[in-house]
């Protein structure tokens, strides 16, 4: 499996979803090679073999401290990643895979690689899209990289249908490779909400202008007046952070709105047992775990009608992601409305863990398993 | 045996999304034009030529007989979508072989409503009735075929020959559903089934391809009727059934068209109005102390008021109710019996058996129950603002 990010270093729904699936393909019997350029230490799996480049440094040329940071789009970024990918190119024991799966961009050229050369057949799944990433100001050379995967893919996995037709419509994918497995959560032990007196809206996730921020406050803006009490709560951080503040200052909610910082992910089920309503207004967003993660802590859930968590769950609203008046008027039903907000509240739990990682990984195995039928005729 | 066909003709005024946040705003909770359109569209593939397809039966056989209970929000959209529909309704009541049967105007669980509500319904269904279309009704039906020992009462105060039942294993403890009932708890208000299995074989099966007795003919149907033991058998089904709960492409239409032929040859068979069958001898006697209906496996009332939602909303209808009484603006009122329509609380329906929820996704207008619920309730705390400031 060629990674990224992995478990206790990770930033996203990618390190996330490799954590879980391999934590179930062991499980089910299947031994995996984790490829990742950092350097652990990771959170166990047995089964899973973690190797990076940091051994053969010298040979791959990479210079593993700047992978202690993400790289962002800048010189010299892609330097290492390349080392990257030469470094997959050459491991000399790939032949010993059935299947090479890689995710999302960073390996898909040595990853490609090593499947013509060992003819071994490779699985891409896609997590989000540099388009979706930049907002539509995608970097050329990550697009070329996912370009190329999808290209050399004999199966792509797409977290929503959202994003499968994304792909197809945006990198040409030919439709009838591309399957369709969702991300999970597990059901975690549900905590005593904090003792408080006024109603909580949250919003967790990366202050990205992916994630639609400011549609959030300028919803609950709307929202203030009508429900005196209620109290907005972000918690997450990141580059859209100062313009965010600002926003709620010109809003005139500064009073009403907290922003939280980073918080860990005990801090984070904290929150959520005291929360009301959660809110995803994304404008893009393939998957949306942080939805499934509320609605499984039985929180209701206002996403915007692109997130591909829109597509398994129930127990949910799907709003227009540029429609503020909707997602004003949801989260204010929610707070008004208790017996929607119970109801709801239930809904979504019994949709978020109706399917969980075993399901996931069995349909990923799937996947593997078609490959693995046309793999003879791949090879002669 | 005498076959009672009975056709419900229904259309609710649906809501259009009704955002919190236009509490206040004056907008209209209804989508006029989206209900109107719907109901354009199912007059084209339903009422039209199923309501041709019987007055063409009652043309070509003077023994055929159809009963039809027409909700007042029905006529309200016929007369603004589908006069025709109207006027063609007419022309079978003209026939003096079709009976009208009596509801509450807005189709609405009004019996479970603090009086008067309940009779002024009803009062204003049989006006619409009388006025429209010359016609006195004396059969009394309850919204989803609801019975219970107190409507039965309810239905001998307001003077009513007869009433409309789910022919329910409950209801009639080990008796035949094919005979006619004395109400128990009002003697002079007779009680006629819906024979639920013939009933569903059409509406539910006919189309069905898994069924083992599919295709279903109208031959094969009439036999299975002549071969049932009993005075009376209750076909009762919502008028949808031919041409868009089961579209034309399925024969639905020529099947009914068939019918009258396949009665024919059976010599024992034949038809009645719901008023003419109240009228045969009773066999014995019927209770309900708790309210049985005609939908889902269970025949309660838990399509409408099973979950807290249903129940949450219903309650301040209630509620509202009350306000818009004590200040008596007709307007207020009008718009709150409009709410009270019972498909509005079967919008709300969450789980159950899979077989239910199948049909009542089928006939929500909206995404989701909780949708239906925040838009609904939207709608009445917004209606509770304007009564409210009335009385004030």
């Amino acid at each position: 499996m060629v990674g990224w990010e992995f478990p206790p270093h990770h930033t996203g729904g990618l390190g996330v979803h490799c954590y879980e699936l391999t934590k179930e393909l062991t499980r089910m019997g299947h031994s995996v090679t984790f490829l990742t350029p950092f350097k652990g230490p990771f959170t166990e799996v047995p089964g899973v073999t973690f190797r990076s480049p940091g051994g053969d440094r010298e040979r791959a040329g990479i210079p593993l401290e700047a992978y202690e940071e993400l790289p962002g789009p800048g010189p010299g970024a892609m330097e290492g990643i390349d080392g990257y990918n030469r470094w997959i190119a050459e491991l000399p024991d790939a032949a010993g895979h059935d299947v090479i799966h890689v995710h999302d961009w960073f390996g898909t050229v040595g990853g490609a690689d090593a499947a013509r050369r060992t003819g071994r057949p490779m699985v891409v799944t896609i997590h989000s899209t540099e388009y979706d990433r930049s907002l539509g100001h995608p970097w050329p050379d990550v697009l070329a990289r996912e370009q190329l995967g999808l290209d050399a893919a004999d199966r792509v996995i797409a977290v929503s249908r959202h994003l499968k037709q994304q792909l197809v419509d945006r990198y040409a994918a030919n439709p009838a490779k591309v399957r369709v497995v969702y991300n999970a959560v597990r059901p975690s032990e549900r905590l005593s909400p904090l003792a408080q007196s006024r109603a909580i809206v949250l919003y967790v996730g990366r202050l990205a202008a992916m994630k639609g921020v400011d549609t959030f406050l300028r919803a609950a803006a709307r929202v203030a007046p009508n429900v005196p009490g209620a109290l907005f709560v972000v918690a997450g951080e990141g580059p859209e952070y100062p313009r965010l503040v600002t926003l709620a200052v010109h809003l005139g909610i500064s009073d009403r709105v907290l922003f939280l910082g980073h918080v860990s992910e005990e801090e984070r089920d904290v929150l959520l047992a005291s929360a009301s309503v959660f809110v995803l207004p994304s404008v893009v967003e393939p998957f949306g775990i942080a939805a499934l993660e509320a609605m499984a802590a039985g929180v209701p859930a206002v996403v915007s009608k692109t997130s591909g968590v829109a597509e398994i769950a129930a127990g949910i609203f799907a709003v227009d992601f540029w429609d503020i008046d909707e997602f004003a008027s949801r989260i204010a039903e929610l707070l008004e409305y208790p017996a929607l907000r119970l109801a709801m509240g239930e809904g979504g739990r019994w949709s978020a863990l109706k399917e969980g990682w075993a399901e996931r990984a069995l349909q990923t195995v799937e996947v593997y398993a078609e490959v693995l039928r046309d793999a003879p005729r791949k090879r002669a | 045996m005498k076959i009672v066909l009975y056709l419900h003709l229904h259309q609710p005024w649906r809501l259009a999304r009704f955002r919190y946040l236009d509490l206040g705003s004056g907008r209209s909770y209804f989508d006029d034009a989206r209900n109107l359109d719907l109901f354009r569209g199912i007059a084209e593939r339903s009422y039209r030529p199923t309501l041709d397809a019987l007055l063409d039966a009652l043309e070509h056989h003077s023994e055929f007989r159809v009963s039809l209970s027409l909700t007042g929000t029905f006529i309200e959209q016929a007369d603004r979508a589908a006069p025709d529909v109207v006027q063609r309704i007419a022309a079978l009541v003209r026939t003096g072989r079709v009976a009208l049967v009596a509801e509450t105007y807005y189709h609405s669980l009004a019996f479970l409503l603090p009086p008067p509500e309940l009779a002024e319904e009803v009062a204003l269904h049989r006006r619409m009735l009388k006025e429209r279309f010359g016609v006195e009704p004396k059969v009394l039906r309850m919204t989803e075929l609801a019975y219970s020992d107190d409507l039965a009462r309810f239905a001998e105060g307001e003077r009513f020959h007869g009433m409309l039942a789910e022919g329910w294993e409950g209801l009639l403890a080990g008796q035949s559903p094919t005979q006619v009932y004395c109400a128990a708890s009002a003697p002079t208000v007779q009680v006629l089934l819906r024979h639920y299995p013939l009933s569903d074989d059409i509406g539910f099966r006919f189309s069905s391809h898994e069924w083992a007795e599919y295709p279903l003919t109208s031959e094969k149907y009439a036999s299975w009727i002549a071969r049932t033991p009993g005075e009376v058998v209750g076909l009762f089904m919502d008028f949808e059934t031919f041409g868009e709960h089961h579209p034309a492409s399925t024969g639905i239409l020529d099947f009914l068209r068939a019918l009258p032929d396949a009665v024919a040859r059976e010599p024992h068979l034949g038809w009645a109005t719901v008023e003419e069958a109240v009228r045969i001898h009773p066999k014995g006697t019927v209770s309900a102390p708790v309210t049985v209906s005609w939908a889902d496996q269970n025949r309660d009332l838990g399509a409408w008021l099973g979950n807290d939602l249903q129940r949450s909303a219903f309650e301040a209808a209630k509620k509202v109710g009350t306000l818009v009484r004590r200040l008596g603006d007709p307007e207020l009122l009008t718009t709150w019996r409009k709410l009270l329509t019972s498909d509005h609380f079967y919008y709300m329906y969450v789980g159950g058996h899979g077989a239910d929820l199948g049909v009542h996704q089928y006939f929500s207008s909206y995404g989701s129950p909780y949708d239906a619920y925040a838009n609904y309730m939207n709608a009445l705390t917004d209606l509770r603002q304007r009564a409210v400031q009335g009385l004030r």
